[in-house]
């Protein structure tokens, strides 16, 4: 599964698509740990003090907010998009 | 209009064979060695010739590449440059380059960017259809005045009695103190970003008096002082034209993937990580 980072956490994680591995069956939360595992820095910058997602932090899955829908339960596809990214600041 | 900077021994050859296979007008751009402006008339900018079946010539003084670009933006779908090296715009290099040549405008690349879209030994051994395919695909310059004209020519104009628009456009102050912005760079989230932008621009134009909306949001690097995004609302009247290109510009900045790296005299941030 890969993960696309942009701006800042791009930065953090040293790298704009980051590939992890995940079991049949896993969830986009799965993956997110897997991200995190692998990528520490990245970790800091994305999670609070709990270990949760802070709430600015966008997770899409194939270009749709995964928040509006199952959250981090919503289970993966072969072949899904997952991006993570900070608050949008175009124009 | 998409815009392709030819430089090597071979970059008039490849202009020639590469414009038969685009699809729309062509402008082409020499780089001329340091000359008199071909103005007439001493004292004047400009001269223009014009013949009665549309045929002209012009010539003048103070005209910077960006600003010549600018002006052919709404007139010409493509402009193929030639001899221009170092500028920061789509480039095919094919031949060789005289790495000792004219530096003068070369920012730091010496003429051959990395990011090319071809690298060519010579004008034989490049592909010219693929070389158009990824020309289609480079990054457009596109100016306020492109967009209006676009617009004006949609086929439901003849509804609409106003066109009304919005720019954004790099601040380099917001205050006596605040240090001056030198560039904003802008990262886009590919596909994604596009498909966001093209929802608004759908629901816009599915409104009551609106005709036609575009939108368009520049990437990379943006220079203090350059237009960055443009909202252009084609409407029956002006009420639902100013409402559409403001909800069109506030929703741009809400929901489209793009993310704003700021660049001042004292360093450098992401705009979302400032208050």
């Amino acid at each position: 599964m890969e993960w696309k980072l942009f701006a800042d956490l791009a930065e953090a994680a040293d790298g704009r698509r980051v590939t992890v591995e995940v079991d049949g069956g896993a969830t986009v939360g799965d993956a997110l740990d897997a991200l995190l595992e692998a990528r520490p820095a990245l970790a800091d910058r994305v999670l609070d003090d709990e270990g949760d997602l802070r709430d600015h932090i966008n997770v899409l899955r194939n270009g749709e907010n995964v928040f509006t829908a199952d959250g981090l339960d919503t289970e993966l596809e072969e072949g899904d998009e997952l991006a993570l990214f900070p608050p949008v600041s175009g124009g | 209009m998409q815009v392709l900077s030819l430089v090597g021994s071979d970059a008039a050859e490849v202009a020639a064979r590469l414009v038969p296979r685009l699809d729309g007008r062509v402008a082409t751009v020499d780089r001329l060695p340091e000359t008199d402006s071909g103005a007439k008339m001493p004292g004047t900018a400009a001269s223009f010739g014009l013949a009665p079946n549309g045929s002209w010539v012009g010539a003048g003084a103070d005209r910077s590449l960006s600003d010549l670009l600018d002006a052919l933006a709404a007139e010409y779908d493509f402009a193929l440059l030639t001899g221009f090296s170092g500028v920061r715009l789509p480039t095919a290099v094919v031949g060789e380059v005289d790495v000792d040549g004219d530096s003068a405008d070369s920012a730091s690349t010496g003429g051959v960017p990395e990011d090319a879209l071809l690298v060519a030994e010579s004008a034989d051994a490049v592909d010219l259809d693929d070389l158009a395919r990824r020309l289609d695909d480079a990054e457009p310059h596109v100016t306020l005045d492109s967009l209006v004209r676009a617009i004006k020519g949609s086929p439901r104009a003849d509804r609409a009695g106003a066109i009304a628009t919005f720019t954004g456009r790099v601040r380099a102050k917001d205050g006596d103190d605040d240090p001056r912005t030198v560039r904003l760079e802008f990262e886009k989230y590919e596909g994604v970003a596009e498909e966001r932008a093209e929802a608004i621009r759908r629901d816009l134009r599915e409104r009551d008096g609106v005709e036609e909306v575009l939108l368009h949001h520049r990437t990379g690097v943006v220079e203090d002082g350059e237009d960055i995004v443009f909202v252009v609302v084609l409407a029956g009247h002006r009420t639902e034209a100013f409402r559409a290109v403001e909800d069109g510009i506030n929703r741009l900045k809400d929901e489209v993937p793009i993310f704003k790296k700021e660049t001042t005299v004292d360093g450098e941030f992401w705009v979302h990580d400032r208050p």
